[in-house]
């Protein structure tokens, strides 16, 4: 244990004298991250504005032969454009969001009292940029046709209600917290990430490095057990990431105080209870990233080799995020007990202000603590390999 | 007192198995400078990792001081002080930490590191560098702090794989002074080269390497009287050119 502290202490003060792993862990990520996501928060709250209350951009094609209909567009904030020349052409390439057209018997029908047509053009695969303002226009299209019809009813002497008979109502049970928008789904991922491979360059560079640089054979002279060695170079790089973590989630809390997330129920503002709850679910995972890492830089026979696994564990905890956003399913219990689907879980439980459980604690943390002592375990035998020290 | 009796061990490598040391025995007295003389190639490195346990033998014991290597690694590493082949230093820790934390790992407090360190700097004269950080030292100022680290604790024994790999003429005299020092102390030193000059100059006893065998074992009139040269270059190269070996 004593051998374990001072190799512990060695690695990490070795680590805060590396003036680039410093930047990189306690100014580069802190920031970036909280921007990131204060950006597209911004973003996308100025663009749904933009979509629900500005003025409607839409090009009309027939404009002239539905004069009230578009006068009543136009007092619905709605900005009647001249029609492009291909409506199909420039939905298609983005130059229109959506295009009314106006058919040529509309006068007709209208005057005879036929339904009217008009037709929406607009892209389905496109639900993000123009999916709002779709529904929106159709919205004030419904609106106008109902308005109309039940003029139309009253005028024949019938009571309007005849033509309803359902009345639909909704009721929207979500927390304010939980109507979350585009960059809290990205905030999971990137903590698990950060979380994940957030000490990879102290890993590699304690292991691959120590062995590349030639110091590791000295090392291993020493009485020291291997054991120990590994041990304080996994527990180096998760104190390492635990603090880049704690000054990154830090730093979100002071830009999401300074840049509110704008014109959106959701709420950015965890407080410090939130924070520490986020910190301890992360932790199995911080674990788990130093002791993979060490592992991996234990195998690898140079620090290039060490790097270039590096892509495939970025991938690793994007996988449950990505599983969720095609199959969203219901949150069972065995869920928490799969390193990375559960963290993901519990994290958008913080987010989202939803209840947990103690025994969803023991689940995710226990499930995960075992998968790193077994990790541990592995690494620990790699580290007794006799090419270890003398492959280089 | 180190003693090696039957060491054997061989490599898997691509082209076939490859026998880097081939029942080697020998023994390296207190109070004596032995010399492991043998050309690039020759098994060297391999005997001493299994010396300091970095690798297990094939077949064979390794003694130091009475300990099996096999059943006690850990207290012949506290028996021993290493220069491996690898003689990487940490760069961005001065020198002085780098010993420091080499005692520490061996177990000494403090106090009796920052003693043991003043007396190395003296000894190995690092007084100008000791406070500076690692990066850009000079490869005899790297030499020296990884000796300095490797006998912080003062061992019975002490381990060195070709110690004068690199060094200036005035690094070599120092670094040969010390190691005087040391016999005098009553440490038992084992040395590597493949420079014979060098052994010569050094060593009390030489034991010649080749092939992963002893081909010759002795003091260096012994090596001469034996061969029947009359300068240790040309024994040197009768011992490892002959292909029956002339003592094995």
């Amino acid at each position: 244990m004593r051998a374990l502290w001072i190799v512990l202490r060695k690695e990490l003060l070795d680590a805060f004298r590396d003036r680039r792993m410093l930047l990189v862990a306690f100014v580069v990520i802190p920031l970036a991250i909280p921007l990131v996501l204060a950006g597209t928060n911004a973003l996308s709250a100025r663009k749904q504005t933009r979509q629900l209350e500005g003025p409607l951009q839409l090009p009309v094609i027939g404009a002239e032969r539905a004069p009230n209909l578009v006068a009543w567009l136009q007092s619905h904030n709605v900005q009647v454009l001249p029609a492009p020349r291909d409506a199909d052409a420039a939905v298609r390439t983005q130059e229109c969001d959506v295009v009314l057209r106006i058919d040529e018997q509309y006068g007709e029908d209208w005057r005879a009292g036929r339904p009217a047509s008009v037709e929406v053009i607009f892209d389905s695969s496109r639900p993000l940029a123009s999916g709002a303002t779709v529904s929106r226009l159709g919205g004030l299209l419904d609106g106008y046709g109902s308005t109309v019809g039940t003029l139309r009813l009253v005028a024949r002497g019938i009571h309007p209600a005849v033509a309803n008979p359902l009345q639909v109502g909704t009721r929207d049970v979500a927390t304010p917290e939980a109507r979350f928008d585009l960059s809290q789904q990205i905030l999971p991922y990137l903590l698990l990430l950060l979380a994940f491979i957030g000490g990879m360059q102290l890993a590699i560079d304690a292991t691959a490095g120590e062995r590349e640089r030639q110091s590791l054979e000295p090392l291993l002279a020493t009485p020291v057990s291997r054991e120990s060695i590994i041990g304080a170079k996994i527990l180096a790089t998760a104190v390492f990431s635990l603090l880049s973590i704690a000054v990154t989630l830090i730093a979100y809390r002071l830009v999401f105080a300074i840049v509110p997330s704008r014109g959106m129920d959701a709420s950015f503002d965890l407080g410090p209870a939130g924070l520490v709850q986020l910190f301890l679910i992360i932790l199995p995972i911080v674990l788990l990233g130093a002791t993979v890492l060490t592992a991996l830089a234990a195998f690898a026979r140079s620090y290039r080799e060490a790097q270039a696994y590096l892509p495939l564990l970025m991938f690793l905890p994007m996988i449950p995020s990505l599983v969720l956003m095609v199959a969203p399913v219901r949150t069972q219990l065995w869920m928490l007990a799969v390193p990375f689907l559960s963290q993901n879980q519990m994290i958008l439980r913080v987010l989202r202000s939803e209840e947990i459980r103690a025994l969803d604690w023991v689940v995710s943390l226990g499930a995960s603590f075992a998968v790193v002592a077994v990790v541990w375990f592995i690494a620990a035998r790699l580290y007794h390999r006799e090419q270890l020290a003398t492959s280089s | 007192m180190i003693r090696v009796e039957g060491l054997r061990k061989g490599f898997r490598t691509r082209t076939g198995r490859i026998q880097a040391v081939d029942g080697v025995s020998f023994a390296a007295a207190d109070g004596q400078i032995t010399g492991l003389l043998g050309p690039n190639g020759a098994g060297k490195t391999t005997i001493l990792r299994m010396l300091y346990t970095l690798m297990s033998p094939d077949a064979g014991r390794v003694l130091v001081d009475g300990l099996d290597a096999a059943i006690e690694p850990t207290r012949v590493r506290e028996h021993l002080g290493v220069l491996p082949d690898a003689r990487g230093i940490y760069k961005r820790l001065t020198a002085r930490e780098n010993i420091a934390y080499f005692g520490a790992l061996q177990g000494l407090d403090a106090r009796l590191i920052a003693e043991r360190t003043e007396r190395l700097v003296s000894a190995l004269d690092m007084r100008d560098f000791i406070d500076r950080r690692a990066e850009g030292f000079s490869q005899g100022q790297r030499t020296k702090t990884a000796i300095a680290r490797a006998l912080v604790h003062a061992p019975r024994n002490v381990l060195l794989d070709e110690p004068t790999n690199g060094l200036d003429v005035m690094t070599t005299r120092s670094l040969r002074a010390f190691l005087l020092e040391q016999r005098a102390e009553g440490r038992c030193v084992l040395l590597s080269s493949h420079i014979m000059q060098e052994v010569a100059l050094l060593c009390d006893r030489i034991v010649v390497i080749a092939h992963g065998r002893i081909v010759a074992d002795g003091t260096s009139g012994e090596l001469r009287e034996a061969t029947g040269c009359a300068n240790l270059e040309d024994a040197f190269v009768k011992a490892i050119g002959s292909d029956e070996g002339l003592f094995a």
